[in-house]
């Protein structure tokens, strides 16, 4: 078991990062390397599928969110995406997971379901942009599994224990190692990638408006798409983290014990209690006890319907 | 960092599951704890209790825990689109379902009480989702458990005596099967008692019925890893 990213980069001097995760899974759960390989590649296809679905666009569940990544794409064929068209896809596809998520489609959680934009949209904006194999891609997801197999030994990976720096921060950290390993970055630089990409998560609060995985979610995980490529080129470039990643992790669990519990997911803080938040918040309550009220009333029509069935 | 083995996991676990969204631990964890309520069970449920601790309370329906604990307990799995339908499923079925908040004491923010009858039994299982899709599962039926669902495992009540684990572990060393962990506890020296056995791999349909038939086995079922 690798017990931590210090012992991580002792085990991968010199040796390819995700033969070092898969060598140590397939240790622990019993299972061939090849097997998580054959599983990753079948999450990367429906990640593939989830963001060609993502960009058509729809509204999410509290009709909040949902159209971005379809404006962002529009606005590409209008010629009016100035960035680095590897930053633009990548904040397209983020937005399209997340949009996908949050119609309650079918995604991937990586490691979350509302940070799960990040690791997909920039690996395969990567995988696109720079002419990556799919296996490449598939080996890279082994990787950023590992970085969050290690960060969960210590925090919990949950926006509720630590707030949005335990979600998006470590899914940042996971796509800033896997990006760094594709474009040919060594274990140290992987590792340092994702020490860059957490560090500058640190504080990051949880306060979704309604409670829903909507705002500031869906954007926000285009944002650290950009963010955990930035993090990669860093660590690429041999720009290092001067504070390891396993004290980093520490202070991300003491950062996240320190919120108030109105900021770790709960819809009582910051963004969710602005003005606009609030009346959000009581429109989405209204139509939720509304929908809660027509079901009652199918369910009593329904044992009504069974009585009289029976003969009662 | 010392690790802390109750937070083991696996690539596969952190890079994964698929699932319906919108959230890992409200919709796909949710669905798994009421999935493991389901596999407790081992028969069709008539009637279903969710007892939400006071944060999980404040944001279950935005993000579809109530269809996603429903779903689970059903029998659905976490990438099933009917998901989003499952309350209508069930209902159509003619399960009762209710809702509940309860303060569950100093537990994880995300955690869940449920209760499900079905025609001969009634279960209980207190758990947690603690984030991507993984969760502990901490009490079956008032008996203190430790289960993440990742593992195939043995749930047996029965009445605490001497020789018991003994002719238990028999049975399974008879198969050949190799166990991963094993934890008893019990109300009181002699009284109801309850273990499970986390195994490496499945152990036959007749092995299981040889713990049943064990004297003093109340009850014994065998559940698989929880998808």
């Amino acid at each position: 078991m690798i017990e931590s990213f210090k012992h991580l980069e002792e085990l991968g001097r010199e040796r390819d990062l995700a033969d070092v995760f898969l060598e140590s899974d397939a240790e622990e759960y019993g299972i061939t390397a090849e097997t998580i390989l054959a599983t990753l590649a079948q999450r990367r296809q429906v990640m593939v599928e989830c963001i060609h679905r993502g960009q058509k666009g729809g509204l999410s569940m509290g009709k909040l969110v949902g159209n971005e990544a379809k404006a962002m794409s529009e606005a590409g064929e209008a010629g009016k995406l100035f960035l680095d068209p590897l930053l633009s896809k990548a904040m397209i596809y983020s937005l399209a997971v997340m949009g996908e998520n949050s119609r309650m489609g079918v995604i991937v959680a990586a490691p979350t379901a509302g940070a799960g934009g990040v690791v997909p949209g920039m690996l395969i904006a990567l995988e696109e942009e720079r002419g990556i194999a799919p296996e490449k891609t598939v080996r890279a997801l082994a990787i950023a599994g590992g970085v969050g197999s290690i960060v969960a030994l210590s925090a919990s990976i949950s926006g509720a224990a630590g707030g949005c720096q335990n979600e998006v921060g470590v899914a940042a950290a996971m796509g800033a190692a896997a990006a760094c390993y594709v474009v040919g970055g060594d274990t140290r630089q992987s590792i340092h990638a994702a020490s860059l990409a957490l560090k500058n998560t640190l504080g990051l609060v949880c306060d979704p408006v309604g409670g829903l995985v909507e705002v500031p979610c869906v954007k926000r995980n285009s944002f650290f798409a950009v963010h955990a490529l930035a993090a990669a080129q860093l660590a690429y470039a041999g720009v290092e983290s001067v504070i390891p990643m396993d004290e980093i992790v520490e202070a991300m669990v003491r950062i996240g014990r320190a919120l108030p519990r109105g900021l770790r997911e709960t819809a009582e803080g910051g963004l969710a209690t602005t003005a606009t938040g609030c009346s959000i918040g009581e429109r989405l309550k209204q139509e939720q006890d509304e929908k809660r009220r027509l079901r009652d009333e199918e369910r009593e029509r329904l044992a009504i319907a069974r009585k009289s069935e029976s003969g009662v | 960092m010392a690790g802390r083995p109750d937070r083991r996991v696996s690539i596969l676990d952190v890079m994964g599951p698929v699932m319906v969204g919108p959230s890992s631990s409200h919709t796909a964890g949710t669905a798994r704890l009421g999935r493991v309520s389901r596999e407790v069970l081992d028969e069709e449920p008539l009637e279903l209790w969710f007892f939400l601790h006071p944060p999980l309370a404040a944001t279950y329906r935005g993000h579809g825990s109530d269809f996603a604990l429903v779903g689970g307990a059903i029998g659905l799995n976490v990438e099933d689109p009917r998901i989003p339908e499952a309350i209508r499923i069930a209902e159509q079925q003619g399960i009762s379902i209710d809702f509940a908040e309860e303060d569950l004491g100093d537990v994880h923010p995300n955690t869940v009480r449920i209760v499900s009858r079905g025609a001969t039994r009634e279960v209980e299982i207190i758990g947690s989702s603690i984030g991507g899709g993984v969760i502990e599962v901490f009490g079956i039926n008032g008996y203190a458990a430790r289960f993440k669902g990742d593992s195939p495992t043995l749930l047996m009540f029965y009445r605490d005596r001497p020789r018991m684990i003994h002719q238990v572990t028999g049975i399974i060393a008879d198969e050949g099967i190799n166990i991963a962990s094993l934890a008893c506890s019990r109300r009181q020296r002699g009284k109801e008692a309850f273990m499970q056995i986390d195994v490496d791999s499945l152990p036959s349909r007749q092995a299981i019925e040889r713990v049943r038939a064990l004297e003093d086995v109340f009850d014994a079922r065998y559940l698989d890893k929880i998808p």
